[in-house]
């Protein structure tokens, strides 16, 4: 009768406490669910501030579609005009590390940028190549670390922890905390923490706006270093669901026209 | 004018102890400000030059740490590097840590430009030991400037935040420091660390040096007169006025500069001069005239003294205001607040010292006085006498050669221009900077700031050529820029022989390429010291060593030639060209203060003695001291800087009351109805002895400061030393033996 009722005692903690992480996880998922988009074409301006206020500006275009086991993106800047032209080609897959390609114009030129970057500066801003595409959920340990509000929505603070050193240099830090909304499990806010455990940067999303799939895009993103002040921001201008575009204009290839 | 000291004797001596007493609260507030670029005025254009680049690309002063170790790309060695670097950026009290461990490396590997810290793992084998010396050799951003060309030494540099204090700062480093120990040698460099010294061992000079020299002035006082009185009644006047002099300093909201140690020295050496011509002048009457009362041999005493007493106090003063001309500020500072201390010095020794001699019984009479001289300074003041009046061809003969000999060093006299050598040889600072000289390319540095469009590509084709240029000179050891950035981009996105492969584009927009390319991989902030956030302003730096002045503008000049033969390039700024500019500076001071004190003595010894012979006669010696003064710092080395371009003002200040004390009583003996042989010797004997022990005083004063733990002061105190030895040969063998020969007519009215 004892060791039954042990057992019983230990099934549910076990289970309860499987709830409690799966549940983080699940809610992990279903933010990164949320906003995940197989194709879309867009226009963004991506500007970057330093500690004194002044700015640059970046114009892109972006298109991405997804092709078998692989996400395609290509990024093609259309300002300011001495970098008009450059353009960024990256597959992103499932189960191996990433290829990035960037092709000069001036020099027309390609050439590969090692995908072990992703914790590395995305075009000179605050914003890291990891940011920009989907994480790999299998890499982090997700644990809810409480309630709060962020851009007046309840969310749970979920905090992912990177696996081990490796994770942490390709994504650029060692925890992040994000604040993801209980309604609708879109992410507002993102705090991200450096391998000391101090707060580095944070990341506010919004202007999220529902598309015709059920799916949210957002449509603004800030970033602010803490560290040296600098911040930097993604204004969404034309966003269109699903591309038209054929594989060939996601190629090296193309990259150079 | 008789004073009646009796009558105001209270008021003589309660009103100088009351305002001492209030000027005991200033002095706590006194603070030493060693930071070296303050004591330049605001208006010179090296200063205004740093500010405008400070302006743009925040404030670069950075302490130096230098690891020495057998290879310092060993485990161990790394290891701690990289703990240290990680501990310091943790304190987040720095803008930015430089090490292997953030330096990048950039190169092109299988098709890709990589970008990475130089060291990114520490290598675990001998293989990929070799592998990162490779690295290092290949990347001229840190081969030659963060590691040595022997793999000896590398270099850590930290940037402090701009609200710590030096205190602060180094209480940081050497947490760090000594958390993390280990077995190579570590040596701390840069501004922030010779600032550090300096305030450290100037407080300690305050603290040790002015308690020792007031003991040692009681101790000769004492030996001098051989009684209380002798010492006491000098003794407070130093007191007194080096009390006050340190307190109007914080009062007119000076702070104190390194130089400011020198004042309450001087005090104590200078000071107790118009005392102790009253207490030898006393015991000389006292023996002599056993009945008289106390009140009439202080009247008598003050009689004789006053004008020769105020007129050496003048004389002394306006060596100090000489200095007042000088444009750095400490020598300004000096010269006004000393000349205030010995103004009030000489007050009290008028007032207050025969106000409180009026209060005393009698003392003993001294027996040497009747005749029996005992002492070394009478038996040579005797030989002095015999020599001037028997030999004065001789005299003046041996006075000329020593002149010539001494007078070729001036020609071997130097300028500083090396801030470090304030500090001993032994010194942290002089070793690590030796080392940087050796094995890093020189520590001087000068930045030229390039303004327009920084990717225009005549504009980096520019900054290349500097380069390519400066790095001719052999004292060169290091160029960068942004152009040296581009070129190696060019070497990573490119292979060898393609002729694109370590060349600056030809078009403004590749340039702008490479960039945006350089920014996928590397960090935003990656380049903000060399060139602004818009690329409209950068700065290309040079490294340097210079020895001399001489070799300084050798570089300097070249950069300024580089510069007006380029429209892009706006200034040149850099502490070494502020270093440079107090050196010149010091020159010019130095020469415009003793052509001030010279004519003003002249002068006025022309007109107390309403002679033009006694000018000139008075001023022979000065120039004699002045020229064996320089000649001999040519001879041994010592450099003319902030401290030894002082002392020469002040030496002939002093130097001149000798010789004023003796025409003065040497007149009055002719007066008296003595022929000039008697007339020389009875002054020689008599006045000679008060003028010898003044000097000897004022020497003892000044000669704790050969204790000092900075090497300027210690030299100073020796030149001066020196100098003033040399002055009281004068006055008392030169003169008598000129006056003898020429029996000037200003001596007999």
């Amino acid at each position: 009768m004892k060791k039954i009722i042990l057992s019983l005692i230990i099934m549910v903690l076990t289970y309860q406490l499987n709830l409690y992480s799966q549940d983080a996880r699940e809610i992990a998922e279903k933010a990164s669910d949320i906003i995940e988009f197989e194709s879309m074409e867009m226009t963004s301006m991506l500007k970057i501030f330093d500690n004194k206020g002044n700015v640059r500006e970046r114009k892109v275009v972006v298109a991405t579609k997804k092709f078998g086991e692989a996400t395609k993106t290509m990024i093609r800047f259309i300002s300011p005009p001495d970098v008009k032209g450059t353009a960024m080609l990256i597959f992103d897959y499932e189960d191996k590390p990433d290829d990035m390609w960037i092709f000069l114009p001036s020099l027309r030129r390609t050439r590969r940028i090692v995908s072990s970057e992703k914790g590395k500066s995305f075009m000179g801003s605050e914003f890291t190549n990891a940011d920009m595409s989907k994480p790999d959920l299998n890499d982090f340990t997700f644990k809810i670390v409480g309630s709060a509000e962020a851009d007046n929505n309840e969310c749970w603070k979920v905090e992912s922890v990177c696996k081990d050193k490796t994770i942490e240099e390709e994504n650029g830090f060692s925890k992040k905390i994000a604040f993801i909304g209980k309604n609708n499990y879109l992410t507002h806010k993102v705090e991200y923490y450096d391998p000391e455990g101090e707060l580095h940067k944070i990341m506010t999303i919004g202007n999220y706006r529902k598309q015709s799939n059920g799916k949210y895009f957002a449509f603004l993103m800030k970033i602010e270093n803490l560290h040296n002040q600098r911040k930097s921001s993604m204004i969404v201008e034309q966003f269109q669901l699903g591309s038209k575009l054929s594989e060939d204009n996601f190629s090296t290839i193309s990259l150079e026209k | 004018m008789k004073v009646n000291f009796r009558k105001y004797r209270f008021w003589f001596i309660s009103i100088p102890v009351l305002i001492t007493l209030l000027m005991l609260l200033p002095v706590r507030n006194a603070k030493i400000n060693p930071d070296l670029m303050e004591y330049f005025p605001d208006e010179i254009e090296a200063k205004l030059n740093i500010e405008k680049i400070e302006e743009t690309f925040g404030k670069n002063d950075p302490v130096i740490i230098i690891f020495e170790a057998g290879d310092i790309l060993n485990n161990n060695t790394l290891e701690r590097i990289q703990k240290i670097n990680s501990a310091f950026l943790k304190t987040q009290k720095f803008t930015d840590v430089i090490s292997l461990f953030e330096s990048k490396y950039i190169r092109g590997e299988e098709g890709m430009m990589l970008v990475d810290p130089v060291i990114i793992k520490i290598p675990e084998n001998e293989r990929e030991r070799e592998d990162v010396r490779s690295e290092i050799r290949n990347n001229p951003l840190v081969y030659k400037l963060l590691v040595s060309e022997d793999f000896k030494y590398t270099l850590m540099l930290v940037n402090p935040m701009e609200n710590l204090s030096d205190n602060e700062i180094f209480e940081i480093i050497n947490k760090v420091l000594s958390d993390h120990k280990g077995t190579e040698r570590i040596l701390l460099s840069g501004l922030p660390f010779l600032r550090y010294e300096i305030q450290q061992k100037a407080i300690r000079d305050l603290l040790i040096l002015l308690p020792s020299g007031l003991i040692i002035m009681i101790l000769f006082l004492y030996l001098s007169f051989r009684e209380m009185r002798g010492v006491l009644l000098p003794f407070s006047v130093v007191l007194m006025s080096m009390i006050s002099s340190m307190g109007i300093m914080p009062l007119l909201h000076y702070d104190l500069s390194i130089i400011a140690v020198l004042i309450p020295i001087m005090m104590i050496a200078i000071a107790n001069n118009y005392g102790v011509h009253i207490v030898a002048r006393y015991q000389e009457l006292n023996a002599l005239y056993p009945d008289w009362d106390m009140n009439r041999i202080v009247s008598e005493v003050m009689s004789l003294l006053k004008m020769p007493l105020i007129l050496t106090a003048l004389t002394t003063i306006i060596g100090l205001l000489g200095l007042a001309a000088q444009i750095m500020v400490p020598a300004k500072q000096m010269g006004l607040v000393s000349s205030a201390g010995i103004g009030l010095a000489l007050l009290l020794s008028l007032y207050f010292i025969p106000s409180v001699m009026t209060g005393l019984k009698k003392g003993r009479i001294r027996k040497t006085f009747k005749g029996h001289k005992e002492s070394v300074i009478d038996h040579f003041l005797m030989w002095a006498g015999k020599m001037a009046t028997e030999k004065p061809y001789a005299v003046i003969t041996g006075f000329l050669l020593v002149l010539i000999f001494l007078g070729t060093g001036i020609s071997r006299l130097h300028v500083s221009i090396n801030l470090e050598k304030m500090m001993p040889a032994s010194h942290p600072l002089r070793i690590s900077t030796n080392i940087a000289n050796t094995n890093f390319g020189g520590t001087k540095y000068i930045s030229v700031l390039f303004e327009g469009d920084i990717l225009d590509p005549d504009l980096m084709h520019t900054m290349d050529n500097f380069e390519t240029n400066l790095k001719k000179l052999p004292e060169v050891g290091n160029v960068s820029s942004l152009a040296t950035v581009i070129k190696t981009i060019s070497r990573a996105l490119h292979d060898p022989g393609d002729k694109y492969y370590d060349v600056i584009p030809e078009n403004r927009d590749a340039i702008a390429q490479y960039i945006e390319f350089y920014n996928m991989s590397g960090d935003p902030d990656d380049f903000e010291k060399i060139v602004d956030f818009n690329y409209t302003k950068a700065i290309l730096n040079v490294q340097f060593k210079a020895n001399d002045i001489k070799e300084f503008n050798k570089v300097a000049s070249y950069i300024k030639d580089l510069i007006s033969n380029s429209e892009y390039c706006t200034l040149m700024a850099g502490q070494s060209l502020m270093e440079k500019e107090m050196s010149e500076s010091i020159v010019r001071g130095q020469i415009n203060s003793l052509i001030f004190a010279v004519f003003a003595i002249a002068l006025l010894l022309w007109i107390i003695f309403r002679s033009l012979t006694a000018g000139l006669l008075g001023t022979i010696p000065l120039l004699f001291a002045l020229v064996c003064n320089f000649g001999l710092m040519g001879w041994t080395g010592f450099d003319l800087d902030i401290a030894t371009s002082l002392l020469s003002s002040i030496a002939i200040g002093i130097g001149v009351d000798y010789i004023i004390h003796f025409f003065w009583r040497f007149k009055y003996d002719l007066k008296n109805g003595n022929n000039y042989k008697t007339a020389v010797i009875n002054t020689l004997t008599t006045t000679g002895r008060g003028i010898s022990i003044n000097a000897f005083s004022v020497i003892i004063g000044f000669s704790v400061l050969l204790f000092s733990g900075l090497t300027i002061l210690k030299t100073f105190g020796l030149l001066i030393i020196f100098s003033l030895l040399v002055c009281l040969l004068c006055a008392l063998l030169l003169v008598p033996a000129i006056c003898m020969i020429f029996k000037p007519e200003f001596l007999q009215k």
